[in-house]
């Protein structure tokens, strides 16, 4: 009997979970696109629903009842199999995230994540690196120019910020004493990392961006130049996948800047439930990965490079040593 | 942007990014600024100017007989060929046209008709929404044309409004003047 309950309390939070980040894009990109328009001094849609609101799901539809097209030249098995590839590590990653501390609920202790790992944020980093085989087969099974070039791209941007970000985090790692998410964000209730840790965000938060492939490091999806880069040559359901994944990624990084570095949970001044301070930072990052898009033009490719290998990863190694030192 | 490159000469901005700050503030205020989207067809609507060039109209005089003497003048200028006049004579020998007829597909509206027109019976409205799925209904017949719309005395503003599928859009609101769009362009 317990373990029926109990594992039907993971299904339900897994399943909740599931629904949650399927359906967080249709806000996401409504805002998005209004941000765009304010901040360009439009309107963004603003045609179906109240201020557009059913915009997203007009959208949803038309990319459901798409024509499915696939190339004659492209390698159907990979082709096919590229946007899971890329749908599922973002959704796998949010096991290992702690939304909360323990609420009880009619006597019983219920966590607020699905699995409190102890090197959670191994788990994080090991599983958000398989997302970019998605983006590499996606765009080599295409077959066409832009989209090979898109991912080639996306080879050397992922090989190159993976390695700063994962160094930026051991900062916190040292902080907390825990690679368990639970216990990072435990370590900041009275101070966030962010005081402690401010390179250490800097880089993590660059990095981030490229991660997600947001601009100003878009190079995959470049679509100034490569037309839309590694998914030009996907449509309908198959798009939808990589733009839901693309949204899942955002979001996984806004999570683990909140969670990494300002204080989870944690409020300050203003006494609100934990998991609405939460909600609140996490949603601020989401606007600042938007604000970005829309104020920063694309780097160059050996920009980023340069950014990659020549700032954030000295700037990441010399984060770890003072921190270090003033642990000693 | 003079000030970004101002701030970014010396060291201590560069380190810091003063350049990419002041360009996040910049967005940022741009997005609660007044947007400068005009709200046609849904809710806005622009009223042209008096000398905007729209649909040809014909006028008639005071007893109500139609203006034009049918001297093909305006037929003769045209410079795309799109005016048809045939005319005839009426039992007291003025001359009309029995048949007027534009084509509006071809029409530039560059209004030398109006101009060439020595009775004023010709002259180009303010009406601008005559899209059509067949050419042949853009061309548009003498009753037709003293039906339409004449010259604005005002206009130049945005009005409220709102789309009829059967009609126009419906301008809604009695005061004829509207507000001035560029009131909204950001000059900062």
């Amino acid at each position: 009997m317990e373990l029926v309950f109990a594992l039907g309390l993971i299904a339900f939070k897994v399943a909740l979970l599931i629904a949650i980040l399927l359906l967080l894009p249709l806000p996401l990109t409504w805002l998005e696109r209004k941000i765009a328009g304010h901040m360009q001094q439009r309107m963004g849609p603003m045609r179906v629903g109240w201020h557009g609101l059913l915009q997203p799901v007009a959208d949803g539809i038309k990319l459901l009842t798409k024509e499915d097209h696939i190339p004659a030249e492209a390698d159907r098995f990979l082709f096919k199999l590229a946007p899971i590839l890329a749908l599922a590590p973002p959704f796998v990653v949010f096991v290992a995230i702690p939304f909360g501390e323990s609420v009880s609920v009619l006597g019983a202790e219920i966590t607020l994540h699905v699995s409190n790992m102890n090197v959670a944020l191994l788990f994080v980093f090991a599983v958000i690196g398989i997302e970019v085989y998605g983006v590499i087969f996606g765009g080599w099974a295409a077959n066409s120019k832009y989209a090979v070039l898109g991912s080639l791209r996306t080879c050397a941007q992922m090989i190159s910020y993976e390695i700063p970000m994962g160094f930026a985090v051991i900062g916190v790692v040292m902080l907390a004493q825990s690679m368990s998410l639970l216990e990072i964000v435990r370590a900041q209730a009275d101070v966030w990392n962010i005081v402690y840790q401010p390179v250490g965000f800097f880089v993590f938060f660059v990095a981030g961006l490229a991660e997600a492939q947001r601009i100003p490091f878009d190079l995959a999806e470049a679509e100034g130049d490569l037309g839309a880069g590694f998914h030009t040559e996907y449509s309908g359901i198959r798009f939808a996948f990589f733009m839901v994944s693309e949204y899942a990624v955002m979001l996984l990084v806004s999570v683990l800047s909140v969670i990494l570095f300002f204080g989870g949970w944690n409020g300050v001044l203003i006494p609100l439930p934990p998991l609405l301070w939460f909600v609140l930072k996490v949603a601020f990052f989401l606007y600042v990965f938007m604000w970005f898009r829309f104020t920063f033009p694309r780097y160059r490719y050996d920009q980023l490079m340069a950014i990659g290998w020549k700032v954030l990863l000295p700037l990441s190694l010399a984060n770890i040593i003072i921190t270090g030192v003033a642990f000693l | 942007m003079s000030r970004a490159v101002d701030r970014s000469g010396t060291w201590i901005g560069w380190a810091f990014f003063a350049d990419l700050g002041d360009a996040l503030a910049l967005t940022f205020g741009y997005m609660f600024s007044r947007s400068v989207t005009m709200q046609y067809p849904d809710k806005e609507k622009w009223l042209p100017y008096s000398r905007y060039r729209g649909h040809h109209f014909l006028t008639r005089d005071e007893e109500g007989e139609i203006k034009c003497v049918a001297c093909e003048l305006c037929a003769r200028i045209c410079p795309c060929d799109c005016i048809e006049v045939i005319p005839y004579e009426d039992e007291k020998g003025n001359r009309h046209p029995a048949k007027f007829e534009i084509d509006m597909a071809r029409c530039l509206f560059c209004g030398l008709c109006e101009d060439a027109c020595p009775a004023d019976a010709i002259a180009l409205g303010q009406q601008y929404e005559f899209s059509s799925f067949s050419s042949h209904d853009l061309v548009v017949g003498r009753d037709d044309l003293l039906g339409k719309p004449g010259k604005a005395t005002t206009g130049g503003g945005v009005v409220a409004a709102r789309l009829n599928t059967e009609q126009d859009v419906l301008v809604e609101t009695s005061e004829p003047q509207g507000y001035n769009w560029w009131r909204n362009i950001r000059r900062t």
